[in-house]
């Protein structure tokens, strides 16, 4: 028989896991090894399949178990042997204690960064070719094809690296203003597409209050972005040390 | 109240996609043991791609269904429909 795993603790905290249901609508229980506990449900089959009720039942079991402790969510669709478990947690003893030192009493917090990327780098180009644009008419008349399409490339690579800048300097700048309310973050920069920020940040439970009150300040300085919040989830993006 | 469902509707997928987002990419990893089955992968409402992509892309979908809410109220024949 398979086990699908939800998260994985230490075992000096005891977990109460009565009446919890997980995938498939089996009851989820605890595993102890190694002086670490595993939350996983018996399943039976080779694949889970992906579906909203699943993916919630997945995240309620770790909601429930985040709620009492600090832990490590293991990804979707994790199917194990409890052999297999066992020896994984056998041979990653010390990467798994260290992880979850890392985010002992921590919650994630995620906040993605949605910009208009092609007005801002137009509205760039514009002020910059401004600046020069006298000088460079009179060359632009007198170009051939060949140079006209360089002049193009290097508009196209000028907009792409100050878009770059614009946005390294976002991130940059949300993770000033959210300062000590942080422990880490993981942030994810992507100029050229409208989602320009996708950041996780780690979080002391007892911190978040402050967290919030740094994020509301930030996003009343900066009305020409959206932002999307979301949490506190567990810390997924800080459990991924063995992937 | 079709407002309403629209809010609640909107609401509970972005919670959907903000989810996967989270579980589908992230967590504690044990190397081969991943394996998920996307046959019902039509009840996400964008796609798979689209939830890993752009939140954007979201914001589109969405303003799209406001936009047939709001058709559909201008001509009550295509509510009938």
């Amino acid at each position: 028989m398979n086990l699908y795993a939800y998260c994985l603790q230490g075992a000096s905290v005891p977990v109460a896991l009565e009446g919890v249901v997980g995938i498939a609508g089996v009851e989820a229980q605890v595993i102890e090894h190694e002086g670490f506990v595993v939350v996983v449900s018996a399943f039976h089959g080779e694949k889970v399949p992906l579906t909203r009720d699943t993916v919630f039942a997945h995240e309620g079991v770790i909601d429930h178990v985040l709620a009492q402790t600090t832990l490590l969510p293991f990804r979707f669709g994790t199917i194990v042997t409890r052999a297999r478990l066992e020896s994984h947690i056998r041979s990653q003893k010390n990467v798994l204690s260290a992880s979850l030192s890392r985010v002992q009493d921590c919650v994630e917090m995620s906040v993605k960064v949605i910009w208009d990327g092609d007005e801002i780098r137009g509205r760039e180009i514009a002020a910059v070719e401004k600046q020069s644009s006298h000088a460079q008419e009179a060359t632009n008349k007198a170009m051939g094809p060949g140079a006209a399409f360089l002049a193009a490339k290097r508009r196209e690579i000028l907009g792409d690296e100050m878009l770059k800048r614009r946005a390294d300097g976002i991130a940059v700048w949300l993770n000033g203003r959210l300062g000590n309310a942080i422990k880490e973050s993981v942030v994810r920069v992507q100029p050229a597409e409208a989602l320009v920020i996708a950041a996780s940040y780690l979080v002391k439970r007892e911190g978040l209050p402050q967290y919030r009150a740094c994020l509301e300040l930030a996003q009343a300085e900066r009305r020409d972005l959206r932002f999307m919040t979301s949490g506190p989830w567990p810390p997924y993006s800080f459990s991924d040390l063995l992937s | 109240m079709i407002d309403q469902d629209l809010h609640q509707w909107e609401q509970g997928d972005l919670s959907l996609l903000e989810t996967l987002d989270h579980v589908l990419n992230r967590g504690l990893v044990i190397a081969g043991e991943i394996t998920i089955s996307v046959a019902n992968i039509d009840l996400i409402f964008v796609g798979l791609n689209v939830l890993l992509g752009s939140v954007e892309t979201i914001h589109e979908v969405l303003e799209q269904r406001n936009n047939t809410v709001e058709t559909a109220l201008d001509n009550p024949d295509v509510v009938g429909q």
